[in-house]
């Protein structure tokens, strides 16, 4: 079966994909084989110098950050829309222009009031 | 076997065994991270059906923002990151059930169809290079004779949600409350 | 690529466009008046709310569509049907303003995104009436429930309120994914989205299994919405726990919207399958009748109650439109009557729990209503009468809309369906009757809190519900126009 043109654009990423992975697993397998092994105490801690960890690498963030994501989503999906419009900006007539523009304006009517909530401060 | 068949197999076979981790891992933060790698299988599908423009944004909004988003949320909450309980509840057998029944309609539904019903011929793939769809979709969005309502709506729809998102989650300044 | 201008007329789709402008314009004005300042944006909304239907009304009989796409269907269509619902949609708004006003004030609610919030989710019912597409009804039902899930949710960090917005949106977002579902469905078997195109294909083409399962997830999806049994397990909870001007809105907003996406998919897109989905409408009916009103009995606490006569009244609506499926114009006129008289009357009691909550949550309970026509005797009348026309009892808008809604089922020989709505009605005359009786049989020490605002809106809905109960054939004669021009785009003119 032939793929089609819109494949086979898509087939040099496969082929990254595929090589990524492998390049940066053969640095490691050829150290893993060629290195020697002398192990002691000191070099098994997970700092060679330093102060030793304490607790949980696991930790609380503040829930501020979590606003951050949530403005980050709609403004993501905002670029999203944004991008084919800009793609094919060159061809569109004034009132296409307008419904963009339009788009961009309501959600900086968003931006807006979340700045005027304070959201972009940071804390 | 074509090359296609095995990436479809791949992709496919990704984005399900990834999709079953998600309910069945006991630490949410894993599911998170295995919710993300089903995402990127649906995006491979999509780029098989010729639609690489909605993998993109597959990409950009599911795992660029959708699980960040996500990950964020199971890290603020201190419980949650330690939480090792069963991912089943007494409602799982009940939830099986349904999923599988609804599974074999659709499969009878789709595949009847397919073979004998409204599409002799299947339907055809686009052809047209990537840029083309992508300036097309463009168009599409804003012009009057297209989909410019739907467009405009779904910038109300997100000034909604955003609005929505920031009082929600944003603490009540002092002195209105 | 050629570039055809189609025809551009925006005030056709002014209505919706006013309601949008004031909401986004809201929230730039927020921006910049102070925090003390907050009384503007209530008359923004009632505003907005009032030059919209002004100007919907002036294009009554228009039939205009609006933006043709290249495949010559419109993706947005303003006939007597759309301007019907926009209608209905936008005096819900302009009454609901007036109930919530004291009731924000005490309650610690009165925000510029109240009632921001409440013109976005106008402006989705809005859509919803005029969608003429199926990706539009999506977005319109999303647009109408998400500001909804926050409202929902206004009073946190109060933990009913939290639980209410939480079940609501986890439950709404199911069914908004099971009715995209159905929408991709009915897509793939027909390569369309736009209403007018799948039933062409449908005609061309007949129906197949892929139209019917397709069919069967928007139905879900849309049964979620108006709360029918058995999608209703949210409604008790949500409405218990939200706001209670919310409550109100929620009750007789979405529901309405609900129910113009399931008339515009089930009678312009896929009438041809009728035989396949009257059987589910009129089961789904019967269980929403029997279970609505026998669970309402059991409630004792007023907002719990009324949840369960709303399932109860959504299910009066699927007679009507199980009836459409043998008789179009009568059963969807009588769906539009019935839903016109629910605003009125089911605003109206809520109006009156509003103004029984001292605080969230205080005051809600069906004792509290013990002994208030002794202090409140006009309110109190009002209430009883809204009592008496959610049960159906003449002269009342409820009796002259369960009456049309009978009618067309009779008319389409669904008798045992009309059997059981009059023995669920004279069932629901008990939990209804009750609140009258309280209020007169008993002393108690309940308190109204009332504003001039609240009391002129009460009284508005009463004389509302009494003209349709007297007086109901003016307005059957434009529900029967509505369906008209709606059902004219099927007959291809």
């Amino acid at each position: 079966m032939e793929g089609t043109p819109v494949q086979n654009d898509w087939y040099f990423i496969l082929l990254f994909v595929v090589l990524s992975p492998i390049l940066a697993a053969v640095p490691m397998l050829i150290n893993y084989l060629l290195g020697p092994r002398k192990p002691n105490f000191i070099k098994q801690q997970t700092y060679e110098c330093g102060v030793e960890t304490v607790g949980d690498a696991w930790v609380q963030f503040k829930v501020q950050y979590y606003i951050y994501a949530l403005v980050f989503v709609i403004f993501d999906i905002e670029a999203v829309f944004l991008f084919p419009v800009a793609a094919a900006y060159g061809q569109l007539p004034l009132f296409a222009i307008g419904a963009a523009v339009l788009f961009i304006l309501l959600l900086a009517d968003g931006l807006a009031y979340a700045w005027g909530r304070g959201v972009l401060e940071w804390v | 076997m074509t090359g296609e068949q095995f990436v479809f197999l791949a992709v496919s076979g990704l984005t399900i065994v990834a999709g079953i981790l998600v309910v069945t891992l006991r630490n949410l933060f894993h599911a998170a991270l295995a919710m993300m790698l089903s995402f990127l299988g649906v995006a491979g599908i999509y780029i098989m059906l010729g639609a690489g423009f909605l993998a993109a944004a597959q990409l950009l909004i599911y795992i660029g923002a959708i699980s960040i988003l996500i990950i964020f949320a199971i890290m603020l909450t201190r419980r949650m990151m330690q939480a090792q309980d069963t991912p089943f509840n007494s409602q799982a057998g009940a939830g099986l059930v349904t999923a599988v029944l609804s599974f074999i309609l659709l499969v009878f539904v789709i595949t009847r169809l397919w073979r004998n019903e409204i599409f002799d011929s299947p339907p055809e793939v686009p052809t047209a290079i990537m840029n083309q769809i992508v300036v097309q979709l463009g168009s599409d969005f804003v012009s009057p004779g297209a989909y410019v309502i739907p467009f405009i709506v779904a910038s109300m729809l997100l000034l909604a949600a955003l609005i929505g998102a920031v009082y929600v989650a944003w603490p009540q300044v002092e002195d209105e409350a | 690529m050629e570039f055809t201008p189609p025809e551009i007329n925006l005030l056709i789709v002014a209505p919706v466009l006013i309601i949008m402008a004031a909401g986004s314009l809201g929230m730039v004005i927020d921006l910049f008046m102070p925090d003390g300042k907050k009384g503007w944006a209530v008359w923004l909304a009632a505003i907005g709310l009032l030059l919209a239907l002004a100007q919907n009304i002036a294009l009554w009989n228009g039939n205009y569509e609006t933006f043709i796409p290249q495949n010559g269907v419109a993706m947005v269509v303003m006939d007597n049907f759309a301007i019907f619902l926009n209608a209905t949609f936008l005096l819900t708004g302009l009454l609901v303003i007036p109930l919530s006003r004291s009731y924000l004030q005490r309650t610690g609610l009165e925000k510029p995104e109240y009632y921001m919030l409440l013109l976005f989710s106008i402006s989705g019912m809005m859509l919803m009436g005029m969608a003429n597409d199926l990706i539009l009804v999506f977005l319109a039902l999303e647009v109408l429930s998400i500001p909804l899930y926050i409202m929902c949710g206004m009073l946190w960090p109060r933990p009913e309120s939290e639980e209410s917005a939480m079940k609501y949106f986890l439950l709404g977002a199911f069914s908004s994914a099971i009715f995209v579902f159905g929408i991709a469905l009915v897509y793939g078997a027909t390569t369309t989205t736009a209403i007018p195109l799948i039933f062409d294909a449908v005609a061309a083409n007949g129906l197949n299994a892929m139209i019917v399962t397709g069919l069967a997830f928007l139905m879900v999806g849309a049964g979620f919405k108006v709360a029918a049994v058995p999608f209703h397990m949210w409604t008790p909870d949500v409405y218990e726990g939200a706001p209670t001007p919310v409550t109100a809105f929620m009750s007789v907003g979405a529901k309405i919207a609900g129910f113009a996406a399931l008339l515009r998919v089930l009678m312009l897109a896929l009438p041809q399958a009728s035989g396949e989905w009257v059987t589910a409408v009129a089961v789904l009916s019967t269980l929403t009748l029997i279970i609505g009103n026998v669970v309402a009995i059991r409630q004792g606490n007023i907002k719990r109650m009324l949840a369960y006569s709303s399932i109860a009244h959504a299910g009066y609506i699927l007679i009507a439109v199980a009836a459409a499926a043998d008789n179009p114009s009568a059963g969807v006129s009588s769906a539009l009557f019935y839903m016109f008289a629910y605003l009125f009357t089911n605003l109206g009691a809520f109006g009156m729990v509003i103004a029984l909550e001292r605080n969230y949550g205080e005051g809600n309970l069906l004792d509290d209503f013990k002994g208030l026509a002794k202090r409140h005797p006009w309110l109190s009348l009002a209430m009883a009468y809204f009592m008496l026309s959610l049960t159906g009892i003449p002269p009342t808008g409820g009796f002259s809309a369960k009456f049309y809604v009978f009618g067309a089922a009779i008319e389409a020989e669904l008798y045992w369906l009309v059997l059981i709505g009059v023995i669920t009605s004279v069932i629901s005359g008990y939990y209804y009757l009750r609140v009258v009786y309280l209020m007169y049989m008993f002393d108690g020490e309940g308190q109204l809190i009332t504003g001039r605002a609240l009391q002129f809106a009460v009284f508005v809905m009463a004389i509302s519900t009494l003209v349709l109960g007297l007086f109901p054939e003016g307005l059957f004669n434009l529900t029967a126009e509505a369906t008209l021009s709606a059902t004219r785009l099927l007959a291809g003119g």
